[in-house]
């Protein structure tokens, strides 16, 4: 019954959102706009039980005084100044936005940013051409990547009215073997993630309800 | 018996690299080398779509990143704005993500306090709403009910711009500055399901996967990291930090490729000495 | 140089995170922590905001739009995660949540990803594009037609299967190698954009100030 009762719960609402891409009867149009919007809040639902879940976690690291306890006292810190500069002040503008400009924002970005120097060091280190198939991605990836800069533009020739550059090559590769590539990828996720939302209608797939009965 | 090159090559400290690769970026920034964009045949059917707005006409606009992609959106995002609200088209903006509506606050400012528009009649933030998927299908039937109220707590239903346009199809452009696959989803469920008019600005790393959707006209235009963000400051004549950035890519993917050659043929080296 | 609060946090914080590419240190650490709690609660913030203010309060206390209220109790089933014994409730509203998505994906993935796909593929009518279009095409339904073929593994790849399965892998890696390139691209920008800053904004010294 625990698992049953939300099984076919689920399998109404789904039939319903599928019929309704195909047919627009008023009431099927008013059910389809109230799952949509019952769908958002229960997503937000989600993503606060996701924060729940980070305060659980690092207030049980503090409490057992595990390794290095004292960043989760960081973290947490942080999370509740940020909260109580949200409620207090506001959404817009105040301490909210201020920390999200000058603390958050900066931070993330560096964080990112630090992955040029890795995806660097990672390309310098491993990517060998040992095969023909690795040998054909670094080429590719060494002409996409000049290709696409201004380089790409000056290494070239002209052959009267026609211009053959590195980045027209890069041009090339990207609309036909890449387009191919990325398509051949599409189609098989299309397929496959229809079949997988079916058996989720269904009830065959159960494995996002979660363990026990 | 000393080390032969190669040794030395393949275990190089990698902090050097990242010294190489931080001057690289950084002294184009410091002194620019002013090297040409040339723009693509993505980013003209991108700009092209933009030039087909007259005053009057709303587009939707969705700030589908925060914080940790602003260096190749923010440069999108600019220009879309200063060319669409200079030549009078109207702009409901709304963010799948939650760290949107700090990214998207700037350009509510240029546009409310620099450039004179009327909040409510010019421009209207809508601000964020979780489950993309579940906001995208929604606003086809009525972006009040998806957004009863806007990022700042008033009701929508008060709005001139939206009582003039409730829906896609009230609206002449869908224009998604994505960070992740949301470009994608705003192409198979605004364009598939309303036939919505799509054009997109991605990151890099998405941008190869934008081009199945761009060939069949899914999707009528698409930029592609800072190249494409360049690209649309040379189109609409707005040159900025894209346009700058520019040198320092170039100077960086030059000590990359240089660097993933020597690896290589240290590689070969070592492997020649073994056998 | 810059002479706003903000801004010289905001370069401390930049400085801290590059101190990492040295070796792991106590200010790395410090500021990581720092991000994973502020990014943590700006979210939670906004969720509540968006979520349960302007999606839920605001329509049914100024609108009286009763029918939200379902959803509002849906979400709160959410939370029954938090305990064993009343773990079960939350399947009602995840059952609901990706039933809903499962029912509009199916028709609208077949669509978009692949019949509209599928045609895009179909060659033009012969002599209706130019002959290095043509041949680009017939490349481009080989390449599609080879990768499906190396997608399928209810067979063993000899013969001409196998043929068509390595075809395939050869364009895989052409778009793995083109993929790879802007994914070098995508990085590089992001640190040209934290040199933009630091220069421009903080210290002052770049050709441009910076903003929108």
């Amino acid at each position: 019954m625990k698992t049953t009762l939300p099984i076919l719960f689920g399998f109404l609402v789904g039939l319903v959102m599928f019929v309704q891409y195909f047919f627009s009867h008023p009431s099927l149009q008013r059910t389809y706009n109230l799952v949509l919007d019952w769908k958002q809040i229960v997503f937000g639902m989600m993503l606060i039980l996701g924060t729940i879940g980070l305060v659980r976690h690092h207030g049980v690291r503090i409490q057992r005084r595990e390794r290095a306890w004292g960043y989760s006292a960081v973290t947490l810190s942080g999370l509740v100044a940020v909260i109580l500069a949200g409620v207090g002040g506001g959404v817009q503008g105040g301490p909210y936005a201020w920390s999200f400009e000058n603390v958050q924002s900066p931070m993330q970005s560096t964080i990112f940013a630090l992955l040029a120097f890795y995806v660097a060091s990672a390309a310098y280190r491993a990517f060998r051409a040992r095969t023909v198939h690795a040998t054909l991605l670094l080429c590719a990836g060494i002409i996409v990547m000049l290709g696409r800069v201004s380089i790409g533009e000056m290494l070239g020739f002209s052959v009267g009215d026609a211009r053959y550059s590195l980045a027209g090559l890069s041009g090339w590769i990207l609309d036909v073997p890449n387009l191919a590539a990325k398509r051949g990828i599409l189609i098989g996720v299309g397929l496959g993630v229809s079949a997988t939302a079916l058996k989720i209608l269904l009830g065959i797939e159960r494995s996002y309800l979660g363990k026990g009965d | 018996m000393p080390r032969p090159w190669w040794e030395h090559a393949l275990r190089l400290d990698r902090r050097l690299l990242f010294v190489a690769v931080a001057l690289a970026v950084a002294i184009p920034v410091l002194f620019p080398l002013g090297l040409p964009v040339v723009p693509g045949k993505e980013s003209r059917d991108f700009f092209a779509a933009l030039e087909q707005l007259q005053p009057g006409d709303v587009i939707l606009f969705s700030f589908d990143y925060e914080a940790d992609s602003r260096a190749e959106m923010d440069p999108m995002t600019r220009v879309v704005w200063r060319y669409c609200l200079g030549r009078g088209v109207r702009i409901i903006a709304l963010t799948n993500y939650a760290g949107g509506p700090g990214v998207a606050e700037p350009y509510i400012e240029l546009a409310t306090k620099q450039l004179g528009q009327v909040y409510g009649e010019d421009v209207v933030f809508l601000g964020y709403n979780p489950d993309y998927s579940g906001t995208i299908l929604r606003l086809g039937e009525s972006f009040r009910a998806t957004f009863p109220a806007d990022q700042y707590g008033r009701s929508t239903a008060d709005f001139p711009l939206l009582q003039r346009a409730n829906r896609y199809a009230d609206t002449k452009l869908i224009v998604t500055i994505a960070a992740s696959s949301l470009a994608e989803y705003w192409t198979i469920w605004a364009h598939g399901k309303y036939d919505a008019k799509v054009i997109a600005g991605a990151t890099a790393i998405q941008a190869v996967h934008l081009y199945p959707y761009y060939q069949t006209g899914q999707v009528s235009g698409f930029l592609g990291g800072l190249k494409g963000a360049a690209e649309l400051e040379r189109l609409a004549e707005l040159p900025g930090d894209a346009t700058r950035g520019m040198d320092s890519q170039t100077t960086g993917h030059a000590v990359i490729v240089l660097f993933i050659l020597l690896g290589n043929v240290a590689y070969f080296a070592q492997r020649r000495r073994k056998s | 140089m810059s002479t706003d609060l903000g801004v010289w946090v905001a370069a401390f914080f930049t400085l801290a995170i590059f101190s990492s590419l040295y070796r792991d240190n106590p200010v790395y650490r410090f500021a990581e922590s720092l991000l994973v709690g502020v990014s943590a609660g700006y979210y939670l913030v906004q969720y509540a905001y968006s979520a349960l203010y302007k999606k839920l309060w605001i329509p049914v206390v100024q609108d009286q739009d009763w029918g939200l209220l379902f959803g509002g109790l849906l979400g709160l089933l959410v939370l029954g995660r938090l305990h064993r014994r009343t773990e079960w409730l939350a399947r009602f509203a995840i059952a609901f949540y990706v039933a809903a998505w499962a029912g509009y994906l199916i028709p609208s993935a077949m669509k978009a990803q692949v019949l509209e796909q599928i045609a895009g593929t179909w060659l033009s009518p012969a002599g209706s594009v130019p002959l290095g279009a043509a041949v680009n095409e017939v490349l481009l339904l080989v390449g599609v037609i080879s990768i499906l073929v190396y997608f399928y593994f209810s067979r063993e790849h000899v013969g001409a299967l196998g043929v068509a399965s390595r075809l395939g892998i050869t364009f895989l890696m052409l778009g793995f190698g083109a993929s790879f390139g802007y994914t070098i691209m995508g990085r590089i920008t992001l640190l040209i954009g934290r040199f933009q800053f630091l220069f421009d904004r903080w210290l002052g010294i770049g050709p441009s100030s910076g903003g929108v």
